[in-house]
């Protein structure tokens, strides 16, 4: 996965799922999230703050995440998200159907595979 | 529920802001310090952080969008602008919702009107299927040579069927009840005279209609207390009984329920009330609201016994006698072209059998069956002419106002586009200032609108009293019309959004920089043509405003023409009054020493100068009359007989009057004498006679010692000898000529029976101070009879006006209001201009020019554009006016002076609204003006 670009653009809906499946860890604050992103993506997605808190603001409006201010690892006052019982079960949906769309996509550029 | 959310997050904006800016600061320092562990220093980390994270004021914005009230948020901002904007200009936010208030006031007043007398259905259960039953002749063919030859009921001429009736004979109802498979019921009614009602000692006159037992079933309504006529109280030898509508039954007994059971007497007969009609039930004629349903059999046992004992079966079996009317309700299925079918066939069968001679034979009535879904329609027939001029012109209202705010809006968008050219150049967007203007725009409609729905209710009432006559409330309820009030809010709303945005949206498109140069007053380059639709609009209101005081004119001098009329006696200071001592049991002889009685002591109540009885009032209640010729001359051979309203002038009218009559009334007897003491019960017969009626029958002849023949009701021949000869005098019409009149004295009782007498008491003072006398006289007299239909004979001359009086208000009104409305475009238009021009007015004052003539030239503008809306409009009133031409009198359609009195009034009203603008103009400061631009 060399020829990646640094930065890859977010297919619509992509940062709600990886919001949502990140805070399965546990709550987390918007600059926590951004980096864990980042990180599991071995660097491959970049979340945009410009984008990042419009979505997690739209996630809690809809009820899938719930913010309360907690205090950091480092003592200061941060906002933090955790998932609810709806964020889970729309979680849930989302990633059978990026799973069920990432195996028809690899079906059709790897023909090969299935052959063998 | 995000909706939910949404709201509490909005409540508490404040504070997501706080947070959000506290989350973000929060995210730019764990970023920093990040980077900081990276090996930055603590600058560059700050400076990367804040350049990874982009523009902070975006991210707030974008964030504040996913909170999902941007909308709300930007329309209170408008709101508030548009508020601010308002205030700021109240004389424009004043006229503009005035004049829209007045245009849906009096539009929404009015159609409410027209919606309760022309659109609503009777208030049963599937109004629809139900079917009025009728017949006409057709072509111009005349009654008299039908098989018609008795009526109780009237006929009118219908455009299309020419005269048409809904009475019928008894025989008819019963054939086409029991012969028919198309209606599922059909049920009969016929009006009563006016009964005497007394219950609980107490005496009154009310209206009651005689129904069919099955009446109740067919408008298929529930009794509100008791129980309602059914067919076998419609029988003979029944008991006696009466059904009381709700609001009679509530105003005699307090309560409905009460009524129920009790026993009172109708025309001193006694009755049982056994139940009472729902509230909302009026009967099937909006124009006759019965306060008692009896049954058809009753009648029998009401009529005078003189009428009854002539022919007790007549009204019964003779197949010539045309009375009763018929609704039915169409069973289910069946059409309207079916059932007129199956009824017309079986009718005109009938029919034909019954004609006599071959002239009958050939003018045979035709059925018409016709939709009983809003009852029965003679006060549509009546009103509904004078509903649609009225319409008409507040139509013409609503179009004035509209053009006022389209003028104001017009003028303001292009004052405003430097500030328009200030918000684009700022960054503003094109939908966001269009968005603007029209948050300003509903402003101002829903604050016109809001007054308007004041001021229509307001005109409910008011019209509600203009309509009512003394004796009768106007007989609808009438209730706001939500309809129309919406259509002419959102008409006018339309109006001020396309003339608001119109030029708002060209505003938006232009280039900025050229308007933010111009000088605050400068002309902009859309200047001329704006100020040219301008111009048009207040010449359109002047035009139309022009058209309404024509009107007005018009009807004022009807009115005043109508005033004028020469009476013949005079009726200043006359009470009149009606007194029926028949229906409370009274019988000849006797009836006519108590007559005469209370005409005595009506006499000696101090105060009156005279009093004298007549068997009908002269004017309002129509005439008796029937053919009195010279003895040995022919009887003319189509004179009618009976009692009606709308004789020719030249048809004998015939009044029984007491002695000192033409005393009373102060009508100068010409040659002969009056009647007097002489003209008793036994005494040879006589009569005096009109100039009329000499002029028609005895011209060139002394007439005092004639003898005349006297073909009363029922073809009773009786000679009378002419003993007086008196000037005209008006009884039944005021309007057109005297008619002719042969005058016999009560005391010979020699024509129709003494029923209902009118008295006229001759007073010093006010006549309706010596009411309650007159009251107590008769009580005392005799407690079962009421005194009815008490008035001044000015204010009964009055109410045959009240169509024209009523026009007359209204229009004067209506045209006020127009001119107010279109002074108010003509003076923001003036303003308008005058301010455009300062710059120019003020090189003129420098230059020397005089105060006087700036004024001039101020005013030369406002007159130019009223002269233009005249040049249109003259024209078209003298045209649109003969539409209204029936209501007149005493004036041609195109009345000179109307016409001019109403140009005259809009130039001087022109002249007014255009001078403060003028004069503003010559007060401008040279100085201050230049050093503006």
């Amino acid at each position: 996965m060399g020829n990646i670009p640094a930065r890859m653009e977010f297919l619509q809906g992509t940062l709600d799922v990886l919001i949502l499946r990140t805070l399965v860890a546990g709550p987390s604050h918007g600059h926590a999230i951004a980096k864990h992103i980042q990180r599991t993506s071995e660097e491959a997605l970049q979340v945009e703050t410009g984008s990042l808190y419009p979505a997690l603001h739209r996630l809690e409006l809809k009820g899938w995440i719930a913010a309360s201010w907690d205090l950091s690892e480092k003592g200061k006052r941060a906002r933090y998200y955790k998932l609810t019982a709806n964020g889970r079960k729309q979680l849930a949906a989302e990633q059978s159907k990026w799973e069920a769309f990432s195996r028809a996509m690899t079906l059709v550029l790897n023909p090969s595979e299935q052959e063998g | 529920m995000s909706f939910w959310r949404k709201v509490s997050w909005a409540a508490r904006r404040r504070s997501k802001e706080d947070d959000l800016a506290e989350e973000l600061r929060f995210h730019l320092e764990e970023e920093a310090e990040g980077r900081e562990e990276d090996g930055l220093t603590a600058d560059q980390a700050r400076w990367a952080a804040r350049r990874e994270l982009g523009n902070l004021a975006s991210v707030h914005e974008t964030t504040r969008a996913a909170w999902g009230w941007t909308v709300v948020e930007q329309l209170a901002q408008d709101v508030r602008y548009g508020a601010r904007n308002l205030r700021c200009n109240p004389a424009f936010t004043l006229m503009a919702a005035l004049s829209l208030a007045l245009g849906i006031g009096a539009n929404t007043a009015i159609y409410s009107y027209m919606d309760a007398l022309l659109m609503r259905q009777l208030p049963v259960p599937d109004p629809k299927s139900l079917v009025v039953l009728k017949w006409h002749l057709s072509g111009q063919k005349n009654r008299r040579d039908s098989v018609v030859h008795d009526v109780s009921g009237f006929f009118y001429n219908d455009p299309k069927l020419g005269k048409t009736t809904a009475i019928f004979p008894y025989p008819a109802y019963e054939l086409l009840r029991k012969s028919n498979d198309v209606l599922s019921v059909l049920f009969a009614y016929h009006p009563s005279e006016k009964l005497n009602f007394l219950a609980q000692g107490q005496a009154e006159v009310v209206g009651g209609e005689y129904i069919s037992g099955d009446y109740f079933r067919g408008v298929t309504i529930a009794p509100l207390a008791g129980r309602l006529v059914a067919p076998d109280d419609d029988r003979v030898g029944a008991p006696a009984v009466a059904v009381l509508s709700y609001a009679f039954a509530q105003r005699r007994f307090g309560d409905a329920a009460r009524a129920v059971g009790q026993m009172v007497q109708i025309n001193n007969m006694p009755f049982m009330a056994i139940g009472v009609t729902p509230p909302g039930f009026f009967g099937v004629d909006p124009a006759r609201v019965p306060e008692i349903y009896l049954p058809m059999q009753a009648e029998t046992l009401l009529a005078p016994e003189w009428k009854v004992k002539a022919d007790p079966n007549k009204r019964y079996l003779d197949e010539h006698y045309y009375w009763a009317e018929m609704m039915g309700r169409l069973r289910p299925g069946v059409t309207m072209a079916q059932a007129q079918a199956v009824l017309g066939g079986t009718f005109e069968t009938w029919v034909a059998t019954t004609a006599t001679k071959d002239s009958e034979r050939q003018n045979l009535p035709e059925f018409v069956l016709q939709s009983g879904a809003s009852g029965l329609d003679n006060l549509r027939r009546a009103y509904s002419e004078p509903v649609y001029v009225l319409l008409a012109m507040v139509g013409l209202i609503l179009a004035i106002a509209c053009a006022n705010i389209a003028n104001l809006l017009l003028a303001r968008a292009t004052a405003r586009r430097r500030e328009i050219a200030v918000r684009l150049s700022m960054g503003a967007g094109r939908w966001r200032v269009v968005r603007q203007l029209l948050t300003e725009s509903v402003m101002l409609a829903s604050i016109g609108g809001l007054a308007g729905i004041l001021l229509a209710i307001w005109g409910v009432q008011a019209l509600k009293a203009l309509l009512a006559t003394s004796d009768d409330p106007f007989p609808l309820s009438v209730d706001l019309n939500w309809h129309v009030l919406a259509a002419a809010i959102a008409l006018t709303m339309l109006t001020g959004l396309i003339f608001g945005l119109a030029p708002a949206l060209r505003a938006t498109q232009i280039d900025v920089m050229p308007v933010l140069k111009e000088a605050r007053t400068g002309e902009g380059s859309t200047g001329p043509r704006r100020f040219g639709l301008s111009q048009a609009l207040v010449a359109a209101q002047i035009g139309i405003s022009l058209l309404l005081l024509v009107a007005a004119g018009l009807f004022v001098r009807t009115l005043s023409n109508l005033r004028s009329i020469e009476m013949g006696f005079r009726h200043e200071n006359l009470l009149v009054f009606n007194v029926n001592a028949r229906q409370a049991g009274h019988h000849d002889p006797e009836i006519l020493s108590f007559y005469g009685g209370l005409e005595e002591r009506f006499r000696s109540i101090p105060g009156v100068t005279g009093a004298t009885v007549t068997n009908s009032p002269l004017i309002g209640e129509g005439a008796f009359g029937w053919p009195i010729v010279p003895a040995g001359k022919p009887k003319p051979a189509d004179a009618p007989s009976g009692h009606g309203s709308g004789m020719g002038a030249t048809t004998t009218h015939v009044l029984v009057t007491g002695t000192g009559f033409f005393n009373v009334m102060s009508i100068p007897v010409l040659a002969g004498r009056e009647f007097d003491s002489r003209d008793r019960l036994g005494s040879a017969p006589v009569a005096i006679v009109n100039q009329a009626w000499l002029k028609v029958n005895l011209d060139g002849v002394n007439p005092v010692g004639q003898r005349i023949l006297s073909l009363g009701p029922g073809e009773k021949k009786m000679e009378f000898e002419i003993v007086g000869v008196v000037r005209n005098a008006r009884y039944d019409e005021v309007k057109g000529d005297f008619p002719a009149v042969v005058y016999l004295p009560y005391e010979q009782n020699l024509s129709v029976p003494a029923e209902e007498m009118t008295y006229l008491l001759r007073t010093a003072g006010d006549p309706l101070r010596h009411a309650a006398e007159v009251r107590a006289i008769v009580r005392e007299a005799d407690s079962r009879i009421p005194v009815t239909s008490l008035t001044t004979q000015a204010a009964q001359i009055e109410q045959g006006m009240n169509e024209q009086i009523l026009f007359a208000r209204l229009c004067t009104g209506f045209a006020l209001l127009a001119l107010a409305i279109a002074c108010v475009g003509l003076y923001g238009t003036m303003s308008y201009t005058v301010a455009r021009r300062t710059g120019e007015i003020g090189i003129r004052l420098a230059l020397g020019a005089q105060r006087d003539a700036v004024v001039w030239m101020v005013l030369r503008d406002a007159l130019w554009l009223a002269v233009g809306g005249l040049a249109i409009s003259v024209p078209a009133s003298m045209a649109a006016s003969r539409l209204v031409e029936s209501y007149l009198y005493g004036v041609k359609a195109n009345d000179a002076i109307s016409v001019a009195g109403a140009a005259g009034v809009l130039i001087t009203a022109a002249l007014i609204a255009s001078y403060v603008p003028a004069r503003r103009a010559s007060r401008i400061d040279p100085m201050r003006s230049l050093r503006h631009e």
